[in-house]
Parts: structure tokens; sequence; C-alpha cells
């Protein structure tokens, strides 16, 4: 496979910044692959696209498409080989669809019925009827429907090359899913060379075939395809930067009863003191949960406080920090933090003990809850490519 | 003789004369608006350089008009219309030149990218998007422009202009004889009427040329 675009110590520093926006960046994007630029806010993946096609003439350094070094080639001939997508669209409003769609080939001069053909054509390619769209004007179309005619422009005179800046993030989240769907199909039929930039590690997983994360000055932290980005992140840096992706927007949702609980030592009140004692020794905790008859909780009691005789009635803390297993897990964390043991306890309906809850368990659901969602994300992007039935709510949304 | 009486006895003349007035306001607005509009291209993109232009533009349109006149006079040494011309052209070019600026700079820039984006250069960028989506605000200073010309032509004819600034002042000379009134009306009126067709004519230009996707 040859490198459709290579680039080279590629350094941009904007006047007046003590640091370089992207600082010599060396990167090749395979030909017929989707590149993800991903990376936290203001690290250089905008520069570097505009770079690229030369909206941002770069400080230093050199641009190669197809092996030709365009650094200083003349840009207008330049972008006409290269598709450009972004974020607001940018259609021209006082242009019909038709002539929108139409800029780059009659800047190259082609013949009326070609444009005619090719305009026809293009429509269908992103699903809108060319009888229905082609004479109506930017403003009456919906959000989706732009952004569509906007890859639709990109693509018109068939360029090796697209560059996209966050080209769906504008849009609803069903609209982003639909549009992400179709157009990981329609790369299935034209198989370009694309390069996305976006800060959503959740879409760059689903869209990328292999993905960049970046950090800042545009230095690549890693580089691969995203099932090893994340079975092997290449570091502390990118290991917290896929975790930080909207799937684990569903922490506030995920329930107690989701979770293993982590077990405690506990013994009952009417044992005595030497059971809690035998209790606490046998194992590393600090302190014994004190149990009634019904095996519900009554004190947290340290070993200091287990020496002597006597009831334990009084001995120790309350209780307080008690949830039960329909609690969400932020409700239970939120608990947590108001507990001197540092521990919640899960009760059953009758509130009887049944385990407890600490920052381990908060901190293995969260794992799990991450993995459970880059697998979804996985499995989305394998559906889609493999050209099968969209996920169920990007139907429900038709 | 009544005013209406007057008019209508005199309706070839101002006739006549609302033409010359139409047409060296024309002809003096065509100009500025070519000179305004590349004035207003050249330095929309220099704020330096717009700032210098707009404060003359702007200090040219405190000169009273009689000064005006009078500067003309002495500076191109001859009288008649192409002074008035002159003149009406320096007036022109403020609402001309802040509308084109301010209709230039207001296109958004995500359009102005994706034109270059597309590989359109420079001057393509300009004719082809970005001047026809500042045209309704350019011709906006061209509408203003054009009814604050109507009235300084008027008093061209105190260079030997055209126009019906001659009734008016032929009013004045008569001062104390009878048709003196009906004579300054006239050209008053004359004027006025000049002006509210012009606004009307620029109004309706807008709406057949502004396209309708950003009307
Ligand atoms: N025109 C400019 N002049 C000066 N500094 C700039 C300019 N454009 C960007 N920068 C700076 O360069 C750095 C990289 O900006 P860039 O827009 O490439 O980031 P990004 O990764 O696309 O961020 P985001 O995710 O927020 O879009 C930032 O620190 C930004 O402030
Ligand atoms: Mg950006």
């Amino acid at each position: 496979m040859t490198d459709m675009i290579a680039l080279e110590q590629l350094t941009k520093n904007y006047p007046g910044q003590a640091r370089p926006a992207v600082d010599k960046l060396d990167l090749t994007i395979p030909e017929g692959e989707i590149v993800i630029l991903v990376g936290p806010s203001g690290c250089g993946k905008t520069t570097t696209l505009k770079m690229i096609n030369r909206i941002i003439e770069p400080s230093s350094g050199i641009i190669r498409l197809q092996g030709e070094d365009v650094t200083r080639a003349d840009p207008d001939e330049l972008r006409r080989r290269i598709g450009y997508v972004i974020q607001q669209v940018g259609l021209f409003p006082h242009q019909t669809i038709g002539r929108n769609i139409a800029a780059v080939p009659r800047l190259l001069g082609w013949s009326r019925q070609r444009i005619a053909d090719r305009l026809d054509e293009l429509l269908h390619l992103v699903g809108m009827d060319p009888a229905t769209y082609l004479g109506r004007y930017p403003k009456e179309l919906s959000g989706g429907q732009r952004q569509r005619i906007g890859v639709a422009r990109a693509l018109a005179a068939d360029p090796p090359v697209m560059l996209m800046d966050e080209p769906f993030g504008a849009l609803d989240p069903i609209s982003r899913e639909r549009l992400q769907n179709e157009f990981l199909r329609l790369q299935g039929q034209i198989g370009k060379t694309i390069v996305f930039v976006t800060h959503d590690i959740d879409e760059a997983i689903k869209m990328g075939d292999r993905i960049a994360i970046l950090r800042e000055g545009s230095t690549v932290a890693q580089y691969d395809t995203p099932e090893t980005v994340l079975a092997a992140p290449a570091d502390d840096f990118v290991k917290e930067f896929i975790g930080s992706g909207a799937s684990l927007k569903g922490l506030g949702l995920a329930r107690v009863r989701e979770v293993s609980l982590a077990d405690w030592p506990t013994s009952q009140i009417s044992a005595g003191r030497e059971a809690a004692r035998r209790a606490l020794d046998s194992s590393d905790h600090g302190w014994v949960l004190l149990l009634d008859e019904q095996r519900r909780p009554v004190r947290w009691v340290e070993a200091r406080a287990l020496q002597g005789e006597g009831s334990l009635d009084r001995v120790g803390l309350e209780v307080r920090a008690i949830v039960e297993p329909t609690a969400t897990l932020v409700g239970a964390l939120e608990s947590m933090l108001g507990s001197r043991v540092g521990v919640v306890v899960v009760v059953d309906g009758s509130g009887a003990f049944l385990g407890t809850i600490d920052m381990r368990v908060i901190m293995s659901a969260v794992e799990v809850m991450r993995a459970a969602a880059h697998k979804r994300v996985l499995d989305d992007r394998r559906r889609v490519r493999a050209g099968q039935e969209p996920p169920a709510n990007a139907i429900a949304a038709q | 003789m009544n005013f209406v009486e007057y008019a209508v006895e005199n309706y070839d003349r101002l006739l006549e004369l609302s033409l010359d007035h139409l047409a060296v306001v024309l002809v003096g607005l065509l100009i500025g608006g070519v000179i305004g509009i590349a004035l207003g291209i050249t330095v929309y993109q220099r704020p330096h350089l717009r700032n210098a232009v707009l404060n003359v533009c702007g200090v040219i349109l405190t000169v009273p008009s009689l000064a005006m006149y009078a500067l003309l006079l002495s500076l191109l040494g001859t009288i008649g219309a192409m002074p008035v011309i002159v003149a009406l052209v320096l007036y022109s070019l403020l609402p001309i030149v802040r509308n084109t600026v301010t209709g230039l700079s207001g296109v958004d820039a995500a359009i102005v990218e994706s034109a270059k984006g597309v590989g359109m250069g420079r001057w393509r960028r300009l004719l082809s998007i970005e001047f026809p989506l500042a045209w309704p605000v350019v011709l906006v200073g061209v509408r203003v422009s054009a009814v604050l010309l109507v009235g300084v032509a008027a008093l061209g004819t105190i260079i030997g202009g055209p126009g019906l600034g001659e009734l008016i002042f032929a009013g004045l000379r008569v001062i104390t004889s009878p048709n003196a009134v009906n004579l300054a009306l006239l050209g008053t009126l004359g004027v006025v009427v000049i002006g509210m067709l012009l606004d009307a004519a620029f109004l309706l230009l807008s709406r057949l040329t502004t396209s309708k996707g950003v009307r």
C-alpha cells in the first residue's frame, strides 16, 4: 500500500505564539484509508489539516501528495485535487445546491452535460433526490442535508483525497450517527484517502481505519488501528484520552446492582467482642461492621474500641452511608465521600447486609463500562462497514 | 396664477430640467459607485488603510456644498456639469465605501474558507462569492448616496450645472415677483420627487438583483 499523503517535519508557528501549533510533525496517510486526527482542544488538529490543502501555509516542512512535493505548488490547483469539508459546511448561500456542488467542476472547465450527469450521480450517492434538491438554496435544507451536500461538493471532481474537519460536529446526536453510518457506507464504494479531524474518541474509533492521537503541538502520541489503540494504549496520555469518551456518560445511569460488591468483615453484635475482634483480625481492613439479629448494619467499629468488655450497642460509629441495589453509582459515590470509613454499605429490601462499595469497586465498574462502550462502538463500526443494518436507534430516527 | 396652474404651464421645462437633474445625479453616482466600490474592495482587509479612507470620505461629506462648489470652480477652472459631477462623486463616496467594507467584512468566514477550499483564486472568490453576498449591503450605500446627491445637485446651478436648481435660483433672483414662490416650490418639489423615485428604484433593484437564497 502506497502513501497518498506524507507530512515531513511539518511545522506551523503562529505569529506572537511562544510554541509552534504544529511542531515537526511526521505523518503518512496510506491510500484509501480513513485516518483520524484526534486529540484535546487546541492540540493542533485543525492547523495540521488545513496545512495539507494550504488554507494555512506551513512555516516549514514538506507536504507530499501522491509522492509529489506540493509545499510550493499553486494552492488553487492543489485544492481542486483535494475535497474539503468543514463543520460549518460553508455552502454558498446565494447559489443553488446544484451550483454549489458544481463549484470545482466549473473551475476545471467541465462541459455542461458532464456537470449535469455528475450532479445527478452525486445526489444519489449522498441519498438525496436530484429533482427535489438541485434547484433549492442551502437555507431550504436541514443541517444534516446541508452536510451531505457539503460532502457531495467535496467529492464533485472525484478528488483522490478528502479533508474533513469535525464534519458532523454541529449535528444533533441522531443525525450525527446517521451521517457517520452513511459516510462509512459511501466510503465503502468510493475508497478515498480521508483525513478526518475530531475531538471525540468514540467517533475516532468508529470512523477510523487508523487513529493518530495527538498531544499539544500536534505531536503523535500513538498512530495505530482503533483496535490496537484500545487494546494497547501507548502511554498514560493515550489511556486517559481514550477514557474521555462520551461512553462514560453512562456512569450516572448505572445502578449499584450492576456492579460486583466488595466483601467486608462483619460480626453480629450478639456474638460479642471476641467474635468481632476475630473478624477484624482475619481481614486487612481497619473497621469491622456490626450487624443486628436481622443482619442489618448497625455500627462501624475499630480495633481500639473492641478492647475491654461489655455490650457493643454503643461503641464505634453509627452506619450512615447505606444504599439499596437500585441506587445509582453516582449516588453511591456521593454517600461514600460523606462517610468516615470511605465505604458504602449495600443492603437488600429488608435492610440486610449484601456487601460494600468502595473506590476500587467504582473504578473497576468504570473500566468494565468503558470496555463495553468501546466494544459497542467497534461492533457498530464493523456492522456498518459490512453493509448491515444500522443500529436500532438510527433506524428509529429515519 | 396659483401653483397648480403654474406647474401645468411650465410642464415642459420642468420635465426637461428634471431629466437633466436625474442625468447628472446618475452620472455622478455611477462614477462614485465604481470608485467607492473599488476603494471598499481595496481597503476592507487592511484595517489601517480602511480607517484612513473612511475618515477622508467622512471629512469630504462635512464640507458644505456651496464651499465645495466654490473650491472646485477655482481648482478646475471651469463651470458647467463637470465640476458638479466631481462634487457629486466626492459626496457619494462615504456611504458607498462604508457599506462595501461592511458588506464584505460581514461575509461568513466559513463561506470564504469554503471558496478557498474548492480552489477559487482571489478574484474569482471576490467576484462570485464575496461580492454577491455583500451586494445587498453595498446597494443600500448606493441608495443612500443617490438620495443625498439629488439634493446636492440642486445647488450645482450656482456654478452653471444643469438641473432643477435653476428653478429654485430663478425664484431667488425674482424674489419680489409674484412667481418667485411658484418657481422655488416647483424646483423643490421636483427634487423631492426625483429623490423618492430614485429611492424606490434602488429598492426594486435590490429585490431584483439579490439571490433568492439570501433574501
Ligand atoms: N490564527 C491563529 N493565530 C494564532 N494562534 C492560533 C491560530 N489558530 C490556532 N491557533 C493556536 O494554535 C493552536 C492549535 O490550534 P488548532 O485550531 O489547530 O487546534 P485544534 O486541535 O483544531 O483544536 P479544537 O479541537 O479546539 O478545534 C491553539 O493553541 C490555537 O490557539
Ligand atoms: Mg479544530
